[in-house]
């Protein structure tokens, strides 16, 4: 097995098992781990963007392709940096009001067709078929996404939570009704979520334990079990050192 | 302190050991539960699998190395089956973080699969804009990318031939895992430049998506985890995902065993408490 495979295979389980190690409480072991996580992610993007935006898409172009019309754009760009300088702060102004509008003048009518109008179509969906040759047809399945009963559903539901967020009415009456409806409807689309969300969560979690499995192997050196070793002897010392805490119960 | 009132007060961290061991087990020794194909997976399925020969195949990978355990076997299902299929295999990424692990999983399946680099597929890598980036590739590809990840010009690879921008995608999928993603790719490719899309995710953002699966916005999506697990059995190539599922299984479990308990003991609390 090439050696930076089984570097790379210990340095993987170690910062895996000291980002674990925040289960039993917070300690310094999972601080290291955590600082590292989020100084090589920043430092992994700036090296990227500095190397495809700086070197690739302004600098080469501009040397080697004589594209002298990209010092506009970058001249632009440069505005941004004078945020820095205080006096000269406000000619940032000029590239955000640049980026602001463009960016909405590109989001708006897209999402307006994309979203909104999309979703209101499929909304109001006819409940009735009046093709084929038996006339008004009738396909309500639950199973079908695209069946009249499941457009009854949507239409119930979003006419419901609609009026339980139109507080200009009181809700009492047939409005409490239809109120009382929108919060089920409410209910069941966070329980939907939730139950993904914790579905993805555990799904993280098979991701760094199977590759703790994968790790354990002879081929790596086992990795998994010598560090498990060491990361616990390490929280045993460092729980010595220190006075005990209860808990944390957050 | 009565049962309840113990129960209700228990450590956390017995909870976590609780769903370590549920995880670990199955992992260690699968069971091999079922896994039934759900439509929305067979939708990108069945489109891929409908796909003439040589046709343009777009695979955009936004996500990084923390969404990796869910969407990653996503991305090695969807290669491998495009591959199979014999498609013109473009591929790149909006996000800049997860740049290194795309060029990874491409080239490491690519391999598997014995493909060509420039002939068969190729890695476009990232270009900075976002939402930008995707118009701008509607309008010229060539100008988004104007050299691949390894830096050589677009315009030199054999698998470009015909393609200027994206009205010459035959098949699209975004495998997201935030922004720019999924929707991106709706809203400012598909809406705007009118190709067939389908669309991965992770399982967070899943009930987000569904409206756009509905409405036939989205021909298809793969949600989490489970998704992959789905199109793996659908390729016949059982991976990482397909055998998370039985752990997947168990930690559920023991999640609504503990929900059922909480509840039971509250309430009995509240029944000795009057």
């Amino acid at each position: 097995m090439p050696f930076e495979l089984i570097v790379g295979a210990w340095v993987a389980t170690g910062l895996t098992l000291l980002i674990f190690t925040f289960l039993y409480k917070d300690n310094p072991l999972f601080k290291l781990a955590e600082h590292l996580y989020v100084g090589v992610s920043v430092g992994y993007i700036i090296v990227k963007t500095y190397d495809t935006v700086i070197v690739h898409l302004v600098v080469k172009p501009i040397v080697e392709n004589g594209e002298v019309a990209l010092l506009i754009p970058v001249a632009i760009g440069m505005l941004m940096l004078t945020r820095y300088v205080p006096k000269a702060a406000w000619m940032s102004r000029y590239a955000f009001a640049l980026i602001v509008g463009m960016g909405a003048g590109l989001a708006i009518p897209r999402t307006i067709s994309s979203f909104i109008l999309k979703q209101i179509e499929d909304t109001v969906r006819p409940l009735l078929s009046l093709t084929g040759p038996d006339g008004i047809t009738f396909s309500m399945d639950v199973l079908n996404p695209s069946s009249n009963l499941n457009a009854i559903i949507i239409l119930l539901g979003v006419s419901s939570v609609l009026f339980y967020f139109f507080f200009s009415i009181e809700h009492s009456g047939v409005g409490k009704a239809v109120a009382r409806t929108g919060i089920i409807f409410l209910m069941i689309s966070f329980g939907a979520a939730f139950g993904y969300t914790v579905m993805a969560r555990m799904s993280l979690l098979i991701g760094r334990l199977t590759d703790l499995i994968e790790f354990s192997d002879a081929s790596y050196g086992r990795p998994t079990i010598w560090l498990v070793i060491l990361i616990a002897g390490a929280l045993f010392v460092l729980a010595r050192r220190r006075p005990d805490h209860p808990p944390d119960r957050q | 302190m009565t049962l309840s009132e113990r129960m209700l007060q228990i450590d956390r961290r017995i909870i976590f050991l609780v769903i370590g061991l549920c995880t670990l087990l199955p992992l260690l020794y699968p069971v091999g539960l079922p896994i039934k194909i759900t439509s929305e997976v067979r939708g990108v399925y069945d489109h891929i699998e409908s796909l003439p020969e040589h046709s343009v195949f777009l695979l955009s990978i936004d996500f990084d190395p923390a969404s990796k355990p869910e969407l990653y076997p996503q991305a090695i299902a969807i290669l491998r089956h495009a591959f199979s299929k014999k498609l013109r295999v473009i591929t790149m990424t909006l996000w800049v973080s997860g740049t290194g692990m795309a060029d990874q999983l491409v080239t490491q399946v690519a391999r598997e699969m014995e493909k060509e680099y420039g002939k068969d597929y190729a890695f476009l890598g990232w270009s900075p804009g976002g939402q930008a980036v995707i118009i701008n590739m509607g309008q010229d590809l060539y100008s988004a990318f104007p050299s691949d990840y390894g830096g050589k010009p677009t315009k030199d690879l054999p698998i470009l031939d015909g393609v200027r921008n994206l009205k010459d995608v035959t098949y699209m999928v975004s495998l997201g895992a935030g922004k720019p993603g999924v929707e991106e790719w709706y809203v400012f490719g598909k809406d705007k430049y009118k190709f067939e899309m389908g669309g991965g995710c992770t399982g967070v953002m899943a009930p987000g998506l569904y409206p756009l699966l509905r409405s036939g916005q989205i021909n298809g999506l793969i949600g989490g985890l489970r998704g992959a697990a789905e199109y793996e059995s659908l390729i016949g190539q059982k991976g990482k995902a397909v055998a998370g599922m039985d752990a997947q299984s168990a930690t559920h479990m023991a999640i609504i065993v503990l929900v059922i308990m909480c509840n039971a003991f509250y309430f009995s609390l509240r029944q000795q408490r009057g």
